[in-house]
């Protein structure tokens, strides 16, 4: 789909990789707006000045960066332009890019910030028709055979999801466009159960694009649990056992105190919060609000509880999603074993391990445990995965509207209504493939029907 | 030459060459009409039925640009139905049975009393172009005649060839010959041509089919017309017969394909995937045991059936054969056996958004000869050339239709950036905005250019204004007004859902599925129902457009999609050999095409959303 020139769009304008410092370019009609949330500003930030401020993501400090804004017509691009210079960490970045897309940024094409100066009178054509070269030499490719190249092993599986869309489509269109003829139509359960289907391969490819996150940004794994239950122990017992890494963040200012360790080459982000438990108190309360948070975004959830605690204790604090935690059951030294089996029992639905933190007793265990998780995620070798943020966003888009189709044909609308939002997931793959034409969808009908007086 | 004060000449009295000379003469140009023969106009060649899937809304754009196909077949139908019933509005479309000699009868009667146009049998074989610019035609017997602008309409009678079996023919009709010469004519002047190929079924006489053995199927009880100008419509109901072919038949038609043209390779044109011969189905889809029938009355009450869904090119002694396996027509005499037609046009990127030749000045192609096929088709493009060969004449601005707010906008387009190699077909699906483009708004879509054109009545127009007004002040009515929660549970109960509490606005109560208008038209001011009332179903189309705003809204999503690059014009002259940052395919594909506008151009097969972004690149220039 073309884009319409209003839109804003961020992309990282230093080259991918770890390095001191990372800068990333804004450009648009909202990028003032974007760079007050990012930093929840509310004060304007004054043209061309170098400006200090902090990112936050929600209740979490996120980094600290240098802020400049070119007031538009005198930028680059001829548009409000931030430039954000954040430490060179691609985790951050990621993070930080993801924010601007979360408050309404799209992620820019190719010499789509040059092609906007184009537009916007403040470089020539010479410059720019060389620059159309380059636009051209970096996406020509998305729509002929050399789209591997660009899209990787990728091009073949979303491929596939075109293919089944358009099967999909087809079947619609068919229904509508020949409906004077005798050709017995797919139900609309079969049609829901068919977009349920695609939804479930493209959350299997986005699934794939966090495991690819993971490993190049390393787990974020915050240790949670009750006041007292050892967690800066624990804390303390993994770094001692695994080989600290450097941390990517500057430690400045922060509530959570974070630190990487390394194990069989996957890196997990460790954090240590504030303990959990229901109180009244509002300064108290404030810290466990930020754990909770802490927890939604956790890749890894070290949940750690008291051998000696009964279950009640901290039933109420276990959180709701559990596919992504372990319970570790500390204090092993000072408990009878009888009392730490019967609790271990009682915890049988989640994954268990019995450590003493202070001891350094079972810590061996758990990191083994940790890289088991992240193993488990690891898609199979023959599957695809996802490493470009644009795809991912592509995709995203594509779950919406196919997420639309599906609750539409659930409701039995007709299914002109639904080709509606099919045709615009189509058009999110577009973008990555190469358009589709009404031809695609007709050529698809005369194959596999039997159609015509 | 002999000089004469024709402005237009239409080549051709078919369904394209009859809207395009009634547009012409009714504009007020001096028009020359050439046909064969003055007792073929408005002939059917092939199915005595006009309308059905988007051919339907085709015609009812028609008659909201003052064309005449609408207001034929209202006077002329013997059956109508309204097909997709059971799908939303938007792509619900009128079919009509038609009498065929009766809607011939109508067109001659018509063109014949009509001012400023002249009739003349005879046979065009060339055309004279002076410096690229159309100067006159060269007719067998009149001789020379200058014009201004020749619209041809040559249907399948250029250099058209039949086939029955091994054996084949000149003609451009069963029974009529073919057209020779004007092709020649025209590859002369640089145009280049392809073949296509279409067929038709063969027609069996009445009174040998025994009826008892089929399905009766009827119009609707309470037929709509087409036109927006018919009032107190009481057509005809005459039923078609439904039967179907069965294994038997199926070996018959197989033991015959070593003497079919299509398939010893004696065709070479290309014939239509969606309208295919019953050799060409039960070869492509042998696990198919049986295909339906359908027989079709020619006239009122006619001796002749149409057999729908059984065109055919096999011999004679096949086709009989074939059809006595079939329930009914145990014994049913052929009147007129199925024949397959070659034909001659004109690949359509040659053609710019008027349907004018690049290369001649003032010469249009409309119907057949652009690769279309269907008396719809061809009539939409008919009327369009002929409104555009008329407003150039008059130095106004060309009429454009675009592809979000009509079919025809949609057709026309089609034609010119992806220049079909099949025949060409109009389908819903190939319009964008389908949501939106409803048989019974073509009114309120197309007639205020139909008005300003000079085509259009006033009275079609008034009423398109009164209902888009009238759709505006109900939605608006309906949005600000609220009903008691005891009047919402009310309608509930009766559309069965459970009751809820608090009032809610009659928008929000029409936009759950299963309440109609129906059920809420009680609580609008009489006034406002009343005027609802004045326009057929007109609940129903309020209705849609409230249900559906959310979808009619992602719909405006993909139609943006196209509509950004729509206003970009692109110089005719333009070069695009020396851009480096065009792909090879796509530099050959634009300076075949040579789109009009970046739109065109981002439509055109070949060129990619990359290829256009360095267009719009040194477009701003």
């Amino acid at each position: 789909m073309p884009r319409k020139i209003k839109t804003t769009i961020v992309a990282l304008s230093t080259p991918r990789g770890v390095g001191a410092i990372s800068i990333i370019r804004l450009s648009g009609p909202k990028s003032l707006e974007l760079a007050q949330k990012l930093t929840r500003n509310t004060k304007t930030f004054s043209p061309n000045t170098v400006q200090y401020a902090r990112v936050w993501i929600a209740e979490r400090f996120l980094d600290e960066i240098m802020l400049t804004y070119f007031r538009a017509p005198h930028s680059y691009t001829g548009e409000d332009v931030i430039e954000i210079s954040c430490h060179g960490s691609l985790y951050i970045v990621e993070l930080i890019i993801d924010l601007c897309v979360k408050f309404g940024a799209v992620p820019a094409k190719p010499g789509e910030f040059t092609q906007r100066a184009f537009l916007n009178g403040k470089i020539d054509l010479l410059r720019a028709e060389s620059i159309a070269d380059l636009i051209a030499s970096k996406t020509q490719s998305a729509h002929r055979e050399s789209s591997r190249q660009l899209l990787g092993d990728g091009a073949e599986c979303f491929q596939r999801l075109k293919k089944k869309i358009i099967q999909l489509i087809s079947t619609l269109e068919l229904e509508l466009d020949f409906s004077d003829q005798e050709i017995t139509f797919a139900p609309h359960e079969q049609i829901e159960t068919e977009i349920h289907s695609l939804i479930n391969d493209i959350y299997v490819l986005m699934k794939t694009y966090s495991y690819g996150k993971i490993v190049r940004t390393g787990l974020f794994t915050p240790i949670v649990g009750p006041p007292n239950s050892g967690k800066s122990s624990l804390f303390n017992a993994l770094l001692h056992e695994e080989r600290v890494i450097v941390s990517p963040i500057p430690g400045t200012t922060r509530d959570t105190i974070e630190e990487s360790i390394q194990k069989d080459g996957y890196q997990f982000r460790l954090v240590d919060t504030a303990g959990l438990h229901n109180t009244d108190e509002t300064i108290e309360s404030a810290g466990i609000s930020r754990s909770l948070k802490t927890i939604q975004l956790a890749d890894l959830l070290l949940f750690v509880i008291d051998a000696r605690a009964c279950l009640a204790e901290f039933q109420e604090i276990i959180p709701a999603k559990i596919s992504n935690m372990i319970i570790i059951i500390n204090k092993s030294d000072i408990t009878d074993p009888f009392t730490i089996s019967k609790l271990q029992n009682e915890l049988s639905r989640y994954k268990t391990i019995i450590v003493s933190a202070k001891e350094r007793v079972g810590i061996r265990e758990l990191t083994t445990l940790m890289v088991d998780y992240v193993k488990a995620q690891q898609p199979s070798e023959e599957d695809f995965i996802l490493t470009q943020k644009r795809h991912y966003i592509a995709l995203k888009k594509m779950c919406k509207f196919l997420k639309n189709a599906k609750a539409s044909s659930k409701r039995l609308i007709t299914s002109e209504m639904i080709v509606i939002d099919l045709r615009l997931a189509l058009s999110c793959l577009d973008e990555l493939l190469g358009k589709t034409t009404n031809d695609d969808i007709l050529n698809n009908i005369f194959q596999n029907f039997c159609i015509g007086k | 030459m002999k000089q004469t004060d024709f402005d237009i000449v239409v080549v051709g009295g078919g369904h394209a060459g009859i809207e395009a000379s009634l547009a012409s003469s009714r504009l007020g140009l001096k028009t020359l009409l050439i046909t064969f023969s003055i007792d073929s106009i408005g002939r059917m060649s092939c199915n005595p039925a006009i309308g059905g899937l988007a051919k339907g809304h085709l015609v009812t754009e028609i008659d909201a640009l003052g064309g005449e196909m609408a207001k034929a077949i209202d006077a002329t139908g013997i059956q109508f139905r309204i097909l997709n019933r059971s799908k939303g509005r938007s792509v619900w479309s009128p079919r009509a049975q038609a009498d065929k000699i009766k809607y011939s009868l109508y067109m001659q009667t018509l063109l014949r009393s009509q001012n400023n146009l002249f009739i003349l049998e005879d046979c065009v074989t060339s055309i004279f172009v002076d410096n690229s610019t159309l100067v006159g035609v060269f007719s067998k017997i009149y001789g020379a005649i200058s014009c201004k602008k020749v619209i041809l309409t040559c249907g399948t009678f250029l250099n058209g060839l039949l086939h029955i079996g091994l054996d084949h023919f000149s003609g451009g009709r069963i029974g009529e010959k073919s057209a020779l010469g004007l092709t020649e004519s025209l590859i002369r002047e640089g145009l280049i041509i392809g073949r296509l190929k279409t067929g038709t079924p063969p027609r069996i006489y009445k009174d040998s089919i025994n009826f008892s053995n089929t399905t009766a199927q009827y119009g609707d009880d309470n037929p709509f017309p087409f036109s927006f100008l018919t009032n107190n419509f009481l057509p005809p109901n005459v039923p078609c017969f439904i039967t179907k072919t069965n294994p038997q038949t199926h070996d018959i038609l197989c033991n015959g394909l070593d003497r079919s043209p299509l398939y010893t390779g004696i065709i070479k044109g290309v014939g239509p995937r969606y309208c295919p011969s019953i050799e060409d189905k039960i070869f492509r889809f042998r696990d198919r045991t049986s295909h339906q029938i359908f027989l079709e009355p020619e006239w009122t009450s006619a001796d002749e059936y149409y057999i729908n869904g059984f065109s055919t090119s096999l011999p004679l002694d096949v086709q009989e054969k074939a059809i006595h396996s079939i329930p009914g027509l145990e014994k049913a005499e052929i009147a007129r056996p199925g024949y397959a037609v070659e034909y001659d046009f004109f690949p359509s990127y040659q053609l710019n958004s008027c349907l004018e030749t690049k290369k001649i000045r003032g010469l249009y192609l409309a119907g057949q000869i652009n690769g279309t096929s269907g008396y719809e088709e061809a009539a939409s493009l008919g009327l369009f050339a002929g409104i555009n060969a008329s407003l150039s004449l008059k130095n106004e601005p060309p009429l454009v239709l675009r592809r979000d707010e009509s079919y025809i906008g949609v057709l026309v387009d089609d034609l010119i950036t992806k220049s079909p190699v099949e025949p060409y077909r109009m389908f819903t699906s190939s319009a964008e905005y389908r949501l939106l483009l409803r048989f019974d708004n073509s009114d309120v879509r197309l007639s205020s250019k139909g008005l300003q054109i000079g085509l259009t009545p006033k009275t079609v127009y008034d009423n398109s204004i009164q209902k888009k007004r009238l759709l505006a002040e109900s939605i608006q009515y309906l949005k600000t007004h609220s009903l008691s929660p005891d009047q919402t549970n009310q309608i509930l109960s009766i559309v069965h859902q459970s009751t809820i509490s608090g009032g809610v606005t009659l928008f929000k109560l029409l936009c759950r599925p299963e309440v109609h208008f129906q059920n809420i038209e009680c609580f609008l001011p009489p006034e406002l129902s009343k005027r609802v009332g004045f326009f057929r179903d007109f609940g129903d189309q309020i209705e849609i457009e409230s249900k559906y705003e959310g979808y009619i809204k992602r719909n405006q999503l993909l139609v943006d999609s196209f509509k950004s690059h729509e206003g970009i014009r692109i110089p005719q002259d333009f070069n695009y050999q020396n851009i480096s940052s065009l792909t090879i395919e796509a530099r050959e594909k634009l300076t075949k095409f040579k789109p009009e506008t970046l739109g065109q151009a981002s439509r055109i097969s070949g060129v990619s959303p990359s290829d256009v972004t360095s267009l719009l690149i040194l477009l701003r220039k």
